[in-house]
């Protein structure tokens, strides 16, 4: 007896504890400290991981942070200066780490590995970005307009870096305005939105808009977005709560602003054609109130590298549909994917952290390796998530092996821009373009939202995890029809209401009630770890 | 020499050695983010309630400041 209990203590050192309570497994949910979410202590994964995860995830990622700082700041005192002066920097960015924490938890081997190099993408991308603000912020410079702010042009966050292609090998560079201050921070810390929103509702607006056109709003009201660009580029994003936002943000922000909406009907072709001349003429705009010049080989050069990962999408993607060697867990293939088609190539990160987690997912598929091997269910996610618990994948497969396979976030951008002339070339922009966050597969007309059903053939999924931002006017005009396809098509789906950056509305702890009542109710599932099921993370980032 | 150089090397190991063991505590028992949480955010927090902020409604939202940009493309 005491041979078994020391075997399975040596096991447990050695390779972590299993994953289910019938293997007598792991308890993920006593690691938590009450409220706070913080860890009592970090997971033990077996030797391996827990090392991997130490010196490869947390030291690595440590040490990259500061070194992307070196790299691409101007000056690292001027990193100091904005995060002594922009909340949405110091409040967010500094516990990044237990950002990754949160995604990964209890994942092994491949998994972990994979995942992790998502995130590193994504946290040199943001590094990137919050440089580019600094170097170039007036106000961290004693109001003085400097190379850096002449050569950037600003943008709303839905409105695609790609469009801004022609003007970088001119050294000019995009940010998208809102990208970094409000929507990386409400999934690193979900409190620091919640002073944005509040700003905007102090001011007599209602709080019954979609929160993520109060927030955006909100960065303004407080004073809290960088002057760091002479021009602004807006959209309506993906609603008329938007267009809102934007007439604020044309108030407040007070430089000459070009508006390039999304088109709704974009199927139409004469909406296409009109949306073709929009996109020129924004270009103009540009080049007169920046004296950037359109260029072709910019352009493609560009174009053709987004293309690559775009490819190279695809490839992962035909793993994840076909085997389950696929190596990354669902919040980070949605973040990583919809990050990078948003941002766009200003960088190396994406190219790198694709090409890394195709090596790993090759050996996988070459050694057969079951990447999630407790998965109950194939899932499928649509509609917008919740930005402040998007990690609740982690937590479902870890509690009830849903593993989510892939996402709405990370189909919209299913294409390729050709490149061969001019004319194709912008005819295919302008699609990527109108395919806009929240639009496409969102409130993008009934076609495309049901294209639900297409992918999850595509990808072998059996259940779907239905977001349901209880906010947006869109999508709650539409839930009824889902719920009546739903049970034509007797397809196993739950809901998963939330709203988007405002973790007051619906607690995470809703969220994961909500799961677990259709687990037990509907489909008569029991845990695989029952510790996870009921916690208190209400204060948690 | 030798002896003096397997000295150097033992201390050079210890060091290490003790390094890591002090990075592992940090890591395994998340003292990085109970620093984090319980001392830099709420710190961070108070300084920018008490910030000084541009009234930005003080603003004048003059429309005609800027022209119509409308191009013949």
């Amino acid at each position: 007896m005491a041979k078994k209990t020391l075997g399975k203590a040596f096991r447990d050192f050695w390779y972590g504890k299993p994953h289910s309570a019938e293997e007598g497994g792991r308890r993920l949910g006593e690691l938590y400290e009450d409220k706070t979410g913080l860890l009592k202590h970090r997971e033990w994964r077996g030797v391996k991981d827990t090392f991997y995860y130490m010196y490869m995830i947390w030291g690595y990622n440590y040490l990259h942070m500061v070194t992307d700082i070196l790299k691409f700041s101007n000056n690292p005192i001027d990193f100091v200066k904005g995060t002594w002066r922009y909340r949405w920097m110091g409040q967010t960015y500094l516990p990044v780490i237990h950002w990754f924490e949160r995604g990964l938890q209890g994942m092994r081997g491949e998994a972990l590995y994979a995942s992790a190099w998502h995130y590193r993408a994504m946290v040199s991308a943001s590094i990137h970005q919050i440089c580019n603000f600094f170097n170039a912020d007036t106000r961290l410079h004693g109001g003085k307009q400097n190379d850096a702010y002449r050569h950037t042009i600003y943008a709303n966050e839905t409105t695609c870096g790609t469009l801004f292609y022609p003007f970088m090998d001119d050294g000019y560079q995009y940010i998208p305005m809102e990208m970094i201050p409000y929507f990386v921070t409400c999934h690193v810390n979900s409190h620091t939105v919640l002073n944005y929103i509040d700003a905007v509702q102090s001011l007599g607006l209602p709080g019954d808009p979609c929160p993520m056109c109060q927030a955006e709003s909100g960065l303004f009201v407080l004073d809290d977005v960088p002057d760091a660009a002479p021009v602004i580029i807006t959209c309506n994003e993906a609603c008329d709560a938007s267009v809102s936002t934007h007439t604020l943000q044309d108030w407040f922000a007070d430089k000459p602003l070009f508006a390039l909406p999304v088109p709704m009907q974009f199927d139409d072709p004469l909406v296409k054609k009109y949306c073709m001349k929009e996109i020129e003429e924004m270009w103009r705009f540009v080049e007169e109130q920046t004296g950037a010049r359109f260029s072709w080989e910019s352009m493609v050069k560009r174009l053709e590298r987004q293309n690559k990962l775009q490819r190279d999408e695809w490839e992962k993607w035909e793993v994840a549909s076909k085997t389950n060697n696929y190596p990354i867990n669902g919040v980070a293939q949605a973040l990583f994917r919809i990050y990078s088609t948003q941002y766009g190539i200003q960088g190396s990160f994406w190219e790198e952290a694709s090409e890394k987690v195709k090596q790993i997912m090759y050996k996988c598929v070459q050694k057969k390796i079951n990447t999630f091997p407790q998965t109950r269910h194939r899932v499928i996610a649509w509609s917008c998530a919740p930005l402040y618990f998007s990690n609740w994948c982690t937590w479902a497969y870890n509690c009830w092996g849903l593993n989510v396979i892939i996402n709405m976030d990370s189909l919209m951008f299913d294409m390729e821009i050709r490149t061969d002339s001019y004319d194709h070339m912008l005819e295919d922009m302008v699609t990527y373009h109108m395919w806009a966050p929240m639009r496409r597969m969102a409130v993008g007309g009934m076609h495309h939202i049901f294209e639900l059903w297409d992918y999850m053939e595509r990808f072998n999924c059996d259940m779907v995890a239905m977001y349901d931002q209880l906010q947006c006017k869109g999508m709650q005009g539409v839930h009824g029809l889902f719920e009546d396809e739903f049970r034509k098509r007797n397809i196993k789906a739950f809901w998963i209401p939330h709203a988007l950056p405002d973790c007051r509305t619906v607690s995470r702890a809703e969220i994961r009630r909500q799961i677990n009542d259709y687990m037990t109710t509907v489909m008569h599932e029991e845990p695989l770890d029952p510790s996870l099921l009921d916690f208190d993370d209400s204060m948690t980032w | 020499m030798l002896k003096s150089l397997c000295k150097k090397l033992l201390k050079l190991l210890g060091v290490f050695f003790l390094a890591n063991a002090a990075l592992f505590v940090v890591f395994f028992f998340d003292l990085d983010g109970k620093l984090m949480f319980n001392v830099v955010e709420p710190f961070l927090k108070k300084h920018y309630d008490n910030m000084e902020r541009r009234d930005v409604l003080k603003t004048p939202y003059d429309i005609n400041k800027f022209p119509t940009y409308k191009y013949d493309t």
